[in-house]
């Protein structure tokens, strides 16, 4: 089986596992539409599995393979086929995507298992991975358009999962409108690049930039910025991150998979994909290292004083996503790529471990209701633990190596570029006290009635309702299920998340300097036009960060454990005291407010202008006004001859052209 | 020389009359069944069809010879996928209404017959004379439909129906009769054949006020801003598989005449327009897209994302293209492939809601109705023109065709496509999630729906997986269709 055939096996998966289900929801029992889902995702990860030992038998330089199945539209010099590219860099995508995909899948078998929804969250589970794998493997922009948007389509529906709920709604249709502004800014780059490089193939387009674009060609630097805008819309960076802590309206396992492991991370590949543009147009990717450095920094604060559980780990993922751009923007791709993956493995594992949580608070998300669950839920305790400390980069575990990286090669290109690694090294210290601040605050502490109630063994139940808005749930038609699933009673969770903790500790061991350097090596194919390769920083340099690395991760989780274990209390007379601060941080920097003046509100305006005047006085009045005008007079008219109005005035109008219609005929002759 | 065409456009009328003499009840299946020979037919033609042939199954006889209007019958890239599109939405259309009952069925059916024949007619005439015959016949059958078994204030919609259409149509008769006389040489013979015509030249200035009185006929048709008037209150009014017919079938004769006649014939004239007609597609554009969401009746925000829709195709054939003209081909048949089953699944969700069409008393829907919620889904996602669709390929080729020479105005068009996954999103949660509404009764889509809806949307997902099979087989006639026109427009960038 060659390698692309493995391709195509890895979408064929899912996609089949969605219509299985999709087309069964009447006749499959149980959880078996949940089993059928993983099997669907288990069968894409080894035909991933299948596609990385056959490339890996291939010579480097012949580790690129396009496969095309159909013409999907050729006209004129538009000539784009369904087509799957076989590289390092997919293959890598998928494994990571698949892999943490599937173990996600298993976690929701249980977590979702008492929801009216089961097989519906399924369906929209395989088809969103079989979205995000087309996406990784298209061959060509249209096809990546496809995935892209595809991939919002089912971020969109597993959103307002819980449609009854109108906040899940609100943010459903937030998130698909700001993914649909990133598909449109790709669609204009896609054209910009065809009309230059007469391609819209990735490999056309890439052989004939060099040539037909001077560095720093201004139309190639809008086209990057453009591919920027389809990124950051999908990687939820400034200043289209919106709708990300929004998103947290769906159910947790949606936003491990989606809204954290997977689908952000595409902007990450998308600008790792389209290099040889950046690196051709420098200025381009300057722009995206800054934003990713801004974005870090930004989320990071907002992390700081979120209380809702889940909010508080989106804005950590859009921090974390911060370090990606900020990785693929200074060429230093392996390292961005590696983040990527140990990003997925700790922040779904954070995510399963906030779902556990919720559970046990009964639907509760708010950290100041939430304390001392150690006891009560040692194993979710150890797992988040273990994913914490990756994210907050401690010493050994895999966020400390894969964040090291990336500032290490920022800091080797030299000049200004220190002073995003400098910013990069003040998120790393917000990261760590944030990241132990959710520590500390759900398992440290007095247990609240929930712990203690979960100690004796029974589960909390509140009277349901919706945790965002307080408003009671709609429970006539059950869902989101009342039963509540904690991965200490469920096998399934505790599976998916063993392995995941495993890696979050352990997966650093694949990119030691000096030591290691799978990664990098595997990807390396791909990335071998790079003009960057010299700039790569040497082992001494990472050492030195490893170690700055390490003080500031020790410090931050420090300040966490004075300010919320030893001295707890400090944090609330700071915020007294800063109450500005405080509340410019915890409303997100206003950004929605802003955004609900610049945009929505001129829009609704210009609907009721449009409405109330342009329809009513213009069109109405005025057009309408007029024909009107004469109508009524033949009205009267006809009224008066009894024929009925308008029968009178068609026939009336006819005759008169007829006459006309002769008129010309007679004299033409 | 073949009979086929004459066979398929005036068959539904045949079993219109028949149906007229059967008894009451069984007049709308002779109509159905009228209809659904029709449709075996068109894929019969489409399967037949050589897509690297020009007009095909050609129909050529003499009809009024002393006017020179012959009865011309053709099909080619431009009106194949019209043809089946016509075949393919009077079957679920009939079939629902076959399933209701009304006042004068037979009456109904016959008009639903009448219709389709004179809508065929329109796609499949080859002359300039028969062109028109049928787009002003069009208008009697919608009139008695709209007058007769409308909801509301019908008569004010009929009223402002008719006397919009008429005058357009006036006005194109108009038109077409001075372009019939002032083309013909000294001393020949006046003819409306289109072939002929092509031939025949009209100086500029001719052309010029010429394609102003076809432009505002077809812009009504439509329609396009500011020539909408009519469509509020017909869109309110109209029997809802009437309506699905209007707004999916009837609206693409008005921009398939721009193709078929305006370009081809008087190219000078629609260059010299074509500057006014972009703004107007543009503007169409954001202000159908902006009206769309802040309507609350729900068959209104269709209306008005139609004018948007409408406004994307008369950008990409004025943008005198190749991609452009190619996407509005493709986007004339994907609009109609949507529109329809928007509104059969209105049509359901409405008498869900105990009649009531405002958005803010529906919602809710999904949870006892997931059949209908996905096909629901899976239409909103079309409509929006998702990538994935063959929407999105329309649509993309109509923005690189506007993007190639009118790189501005295809950017803020671009801003329509944001708009349209904002109203069309909104229209799907208001009915089909949230809490329900007051009056709302959830239940699963009925057999009959079901089954005029699926096909539908079976060839929507279809053409989304290979939406090559149109592009392939209109791309030769797109553009030879735009060829003159877009060289006299680089002539003019030239000079």
């Amino acid at each position: 089986v060659s390698a692309t055939s493995y391709g195509w096996l890895v979408l064929a998966f899912p996609l089949a596992g969605m219509l299985v289900n999709t087309f069964g929801w009447r006749v499959l029992p149980g959880r078996l539409p949940g089993w059928i889902a993983c099997a669907a995702i288990f069968g894409a990860f080894l035909a991933a599995i299948g596609a990385l030992v056959e490339i890996q038998d291939r010579p480097e330089d012949a580790r690129s393979l396009v496969d095309s199945a159909w013409t999907y539209v050729a006209t004129g010099d538009v000539n784009v086929d369904v087509a799957i590219l076989i590289d390092p860099l997919s293959v890598f995508m998928c494994l990571v995507v698949s892999g943490v995909s599937f173990l996600i899948h298993v976690y929701s078998v249980a977590y979702m298992g008492g929801d009216r929804g089961y097989t519906r969250y399924f369906a929209y589970l395989n088809y969103f991975v079989f979205s995000m794998l087309l996406l990784v493997l298209a061959a060509n922009f249209v096809l990546l358009i496809v995935g892209w948007a595809f991939v919002g389509a089912a971020s969109y529906l597993l959103i307002s999962f819980w449609y009854r709920r109108s906040t899940a709604t609100h943010a459903g249709i937030k998130a698909f409108v700001m993914n649909v502004i990133g598909d449109v800014a790709l669609v204009i780059a896609a054209f910009l690049l065809l009309d230059k490089t007469g391609s819209l193939e990735y490999s056309g387009v890439f052989e004939q930039a060099g040539e037909v674009f001077a560095p720093n060609d201004s139309t190639l630097v809008a086209a990057c910025l453009l591919i920027l805008v389809g990124a950051f819309a999908k990687s939820a960076q400034l200043p289209l991150h919106t709708w990300l802590p929004d998103a947290m309206e769906g159910p947790t396992p949606v936003s491990a998979l989606i809204h954290a492991a997977t689908m952000v991370t595409a902007g990450v590949y998308l600008i790792a994909r389209t290099h040889p543009l950046f690196e051709l147009a420098p200025a381009a990717a300057d722009v995206s290292a800054i934003i990713g450095t801004a974005t870090l920094l930004f989320a990071a604060t907002v992390a700081l004083a979120v209380t809702d559980l889940k909010r508080t780990i989106a804005y950590s993922t859009i921090s974390q996503i911060g370090y990606m751009v900020l990785g693929v923007s200074v060429f230093a791709y392996g390292a961005g790529l590696f983040h990527l993956m140990t990003h997925a493995f700790f922040k779904a594992l954070l995510f399963m471990g906030a779902g556990s949580v919720i559970s046990a608070m009964g639907g509760i998300q708010d950290m100041d209701r939430m304390g001392g669950f150690r006891r009560a839920m040692p194993f979710t305790f150890v797992a988040f633990l273990c994913g914490a400390l990756a994210l907050a980069a401690f010493p050994l575990t895999s966020g400390f190596f894969s964040k090291d990286e990336i500032l290490a090669f920022t800091i080797a290109r030299g000049g200004w570029y220190w002073a995003l690694a400098i910013a990069g090294y003040a998120g790393a210290l917000l990261t760590a006290f944030y990241a132990f601040r959710m520590v500390f605050r759900v398992f440290w502490g007095d247990p609240v009635p929930e712990a203690r109630e979960l100690e004796q063994g029974h589960l909390a139940h509140h009277p349901p309702a919706n945790p965002a808005s307080g408003e009671a749930e709609d429970t006539d038609v059950g869902f989101p299920a009342e039963e509540h699933h904690i991965a200490e009673r469920e096998w399934p969770m505790r599976t998916a998340m063993g392995p995941l903790a495993l890696l979050a500790i352990v997966a650093g061991a694949l990119q030691i300097p000096g030591v290691t350097d799978v990664v990098e090596h595997f990807l390396a194919p791909t990335f071998e036009d790079s003009r960057f390769h010299d700039t790569a920083p040497t082992e001494g340099a990472e050492l030195i960060g490893l170690a700055v690395g390490a003080v500031i991760s020790l410090l931050g989780i420090t300040g966490a454990y004075v300010a919320y274990v030893r001295r707890r209390g400090v944090t609330l007379q700071l915020r007294d005291r800063y109450r500005r601060v405080h509340a410019f941080l915890v409303n997100k920097w206003y950004f929605d407010e802003l955004y609900d003046a610049v945009f929505v509100r001129p829009l609704a305006t210009a609907g009721a202008f449009g409405r109330g005047v342009i329809e009513t006085d213009f069109v109405q009045g005025f057009i309408v006004g007029g024909s009107t005008g004469i109508v009524r007079v033949g009205t009267s008219f006809a009224r008066a001859i009894q024929t009925g109005y308008l029968r009178g005035y068609a026939l009336l109008l006819l005759v008169g052209v007829a006459a006309l219609a002769l008129y010309f005929l007679l004299n033409s002759s | 020389v073949t009979i086929h065409l004459s066979i398929i456009l005036f068959l539904p009328l045949a079993t219109g009359f028949i149906g007229a003499f059967l008894p009451r009840g069984l007049a709308r299946w002779a109509v159905l069944a009228g209809t659904v020979a029709v449709l075996a037919y068109a894929i019969l033609l489409l399967a037949d069809f050589d897509s690297g042939g020009g007009l095909q199954y050609v129909t050529d006889d003499e009809w009024i010879p002393e006017l020179g209007i012959r009865y011309q019958l053709g099909v080619d890239g431009l009106n194949l996928f019209m043809v089946v599109l016509t075949a393919l939405a009077w079957v679920p259309c009939t079939l629902v209404a076959a399933l209701r009952d009304r006042e004068r069925p037979k009456l109904f059916f016959f008009h639903m017959a009448l219709a389709e024949t004179a809508v065929l007619g329109a796609f499949m005439a080859q002359d300039l004379a028969l062109f028109i015959v049928f787009f002003d016949l069009m208008l009697v059958p919608f009139y008695f439909m709209i007058g007769g078994w409308g909801t509301g204030d019908r008569v004010r919609a009929t009223t402002k129906f008719v006397i919009y259409t008429l005058a357009g149509s006036l006005l194109m008769l108009a038109g077409a009769i001075a372009l019939g006389v002032l083309s013909t040489p000294e001393g020949g013979e006046i003819s409306f054949s289109l072939a002929e015509l092509q031939r025949r030249s009209v100086s500029e200035g001719t052309q010029q006020w010429i394609v102003l009185l076809f432009a505002l006929a077809f812009f009504v048709k439509a329609p396009l801003f500011p020539l909408h008037g009519w469509v509020p209150e017909t869109y309110r009014s109209t029997p809802i598989v009437t309506l699905a017919l209007l707004g999916g079938v009837l609206s693409k004769v008005g921009v398939y005449g721009f193709l078929r006649i305006v370009l081809p014939v008087m190219p000078e004239g629609a260059q010299h327009w074509q500057e006014l007609f972009v703004v107007m597609a543009v503007f169409s554009i954001l202000y159908g897209s902006v009206l769309a969401f802040s309507q609350d009746n729900v068959r209104l925000v269709v209306a008005y994302s139609s004018i948007a829709q409408l406004g994307f195709i008369v950008l990409g054939i004025f943008a005198f293209d190749d991609k452009g003209a190619q996407g509005a081909v493709l986007q004339m048949l994907n609009h109609g492939l949507v529109v329809v089953p928007l509104f059969l699944i209105i049509g359901v969700i409405v008498a869900r809601a105990g009649g009531s069409e405002s958005l803010s008393e529906l919602g809710g829907l999904a949870f006892r109705a997931p059949v209908l919620a996905t096909l629901f889904l899976i239409v909103a996602f079309a409509t929006l023109a998702m990538p994935g669709s063959a929407n999105f390929v329309g649509e993309l080729l109509v923005l690189f065709g506007s993007y190639e020479d009118k790189f501005v105005y295809g950017l803020v068009a671009s801003a329509g496509v944001v708009l349209a996954a904002v109203y069309t999103i909104r229209v799907f949660q208001r009915t089909m999630h949230n809490r329900p509404g007051a009056a709302v009764a959830s239940r699963e889509i009925g057999r009959i729906d079901l089954a005029a809806v699926v096909p539908l949307v079976a060839v929507i997902v279809a053409l989304g997986v290979y939406p090559n099979f149109v592009v392939d087989r209109t791309e030769r006639a797109t553009t030879a269709s735009i060829e003159e026109a877009r060289n006299v427009s680089q002539a003019v960038a030239s000079r």
